[in-house]
């Protein structure tokens, strides 16, 4: 299981939020740089119509490979009422042949994603991971070195944590609390509800790289 | 990590595995001076398809595949696809994932469970092979695992010279049966000489392979 919530954020203002994050949080910044692969059942393969994610870690100087399964969102009042989507997810490493495993089961390329960014890990009241990442989307198969990006000028952000069925309030909690830290700069909401970019953004940013003396001219 | 072989009981014509059969062969371990050690088990499962068709052509498909657990690595899970020749080392939350995708269904699980006996430099597992419901005993395992080397070609001389001693111990007792060791293609599965847990499952597939055709070889007769 795991808490989430998304936003976007425009280029120009990313280094102003890993400013921030790095403040926030105390740890250096991890590259990342990770190749999606969406897989989807066969027309005739299954109870249900599937979807898996072949996860693909470029960054590690030998490639690492991970299975994520990501389901669906834990439903009832409780969770309307909750700033951030609590669903399950399931995350296996694997080794390097996973593909054509899922090929040979019956698993169809559906589409493949080329995530460029950083992320920083940390301890807050939960485990949080928080990633700015540009999508890119690769114009012949597999050609991560040709990847394109699907939103130019635009970054997503993710903030995620690993729950449990007993703990997912209060780490839906912690999450919520640390999003608040990034308002200025961000919205950071469920999955699917788009909140666009924040008019405060371009005033923060400034504040936060002047404050930095990373933003100053020569 | 040390490598072994993994070996299977083959009944004479005519004859079935019981659990004298096993008891002997563990008594033939201590009679070679092996010192008993703990419990093992490892366990094998096999998943078919989920068709939402029943028309669909099962062709397209493999008729089932594998998912092996090793006491040597209890945080992980292999998958196997025979037909195919593939071979897929994952940490365990794979068989959550795979319940999830509710696109295959577990069938059959098989318990390998026994214990191990160690023996100079060598590792000695005899086990039995049941059905995880009952107890009713499907086959006999041994897995001969030798401690200091780590490379298939550099320890074949001395595994099939252990494997001399044992066959040849064995034969005292007159069982109706022999071990069998099926040298397996680890190549064709992408496997180096470099010996790892991944060589171990495709041997488990080996084996349960060898212990079906048996199970249907000994049916075919009776009918």
């Amino acid at each position: 299981m795991e808490c989430v919530v998304q936003g976007i954020i425009e280029t120009q203002h990313v280094e102003a939020l890993e400013i921030l994050l790095q403040g926030i949080c105390g740890v250096p910044r991890e590259r990342l740089r990770l190749h999606e692969i969406c897989l989807k059942s066969g027309p005739s393969l299954g109870a249900v119509a599937s979807e898996v994610r072949i996860l693909c870690d470029l960054e590690q100087a030998e490639p690492t490979w991970t299975v994520k399964h990501i389901g669906g969102a834990i439903r009832g009042a409780g969770a309307e009422q909750l700033s951030v989507l609590v669903r399950t997810m399931v995350e296996s490493k694997v080794s390097k042949n996973v593909l054509r495993l899922f090929y040979a089961l019956g698993y169809k390329l559906d589409h493949e994603l080329l995530r460029v960014g950083f992320a920083f890990r940390f301890h807050r009241g939960a485990h949080i991971t928080v990633t700015v990442s540009s999508v890119n989307k690769m114009l012949k198969l597999h050609s991560t070195d040709e990847a394109v990006p699907v939103t130019p000028g635009i970054q997503l952000v993710e903030v995620t944590a690993p729950a449990t069925s007993d703990n997912y309030s209060e780490v839906a909690g912690a999450v919520s609390t640390f999003c608040e830290y990034l308002a200025p700069l961000l919205h950071l909401s469920k999955p699917g509800i788009s909140t666009g970019v924040v008019p405060t953004a371009a005033a923060a940013a400034a504040s936060l790289l002047s404050a930095d003396g990373a933003g100053t001219t020569m | 990590m040390p490598l072994k072989w993994v070996l299977h009981w083959q009944p004479n014509a005519g004859s079935t595995v019981n659990s004298q059969i096993l008891n002997e062969v563990s008594q033939c371990v201590e009679s070679i001076h092996g010192v008993k050690g703990g419990k093992w088990k490892a366990t094998l499962t096999f998943y078919k398809p989920i068709l939402r068709d029943q028309n669909s052509p099962a062709a397209e498909f493999p008729r089932d595949f594998l998912g092996i657990s090793l006491p040597e690595q209890p945080n992980k899970y292999y998958l196997i696809i025979r037909g195919q020749r593939i071979v897929l080392e994952a940490d365990f939350t794979i068989q959550a994932i795979m319940e999830k995708l509710q696109s295959y269904k577990l069938r059959v699980a098989l318990n390998f469970e026994g214990f191990q006996y160690q023996l100079g430099d060598f590792q000695l597992r005899v086990g039995k092979v049941v059905p995880n419901n009952s107890e009713n005993l499907r086959g006999i395992v041994m897995e001969i695992e030798y401690l200091p080397i780590s490379s298939m070609e550099k320890s074949r001389q001395v595994m099939e010279e252990f494997f001399d001693v044992w066959q040849e111990a064995m034969s005292k007792s007159s069982l109706p049966g022999r071990f069998m060791h099926i040298e397996s293609n680890f190549a064709e599965y992408g496997l180096s000489d470099y010996y790892t847990s991944q060589h171990t499952a495709v041997q488990y597939g080996n084996v349960m392979a060898q212990l079906i055709a048996t199970v249907q070889a000994v049916q075919s007769a009776r009918n």
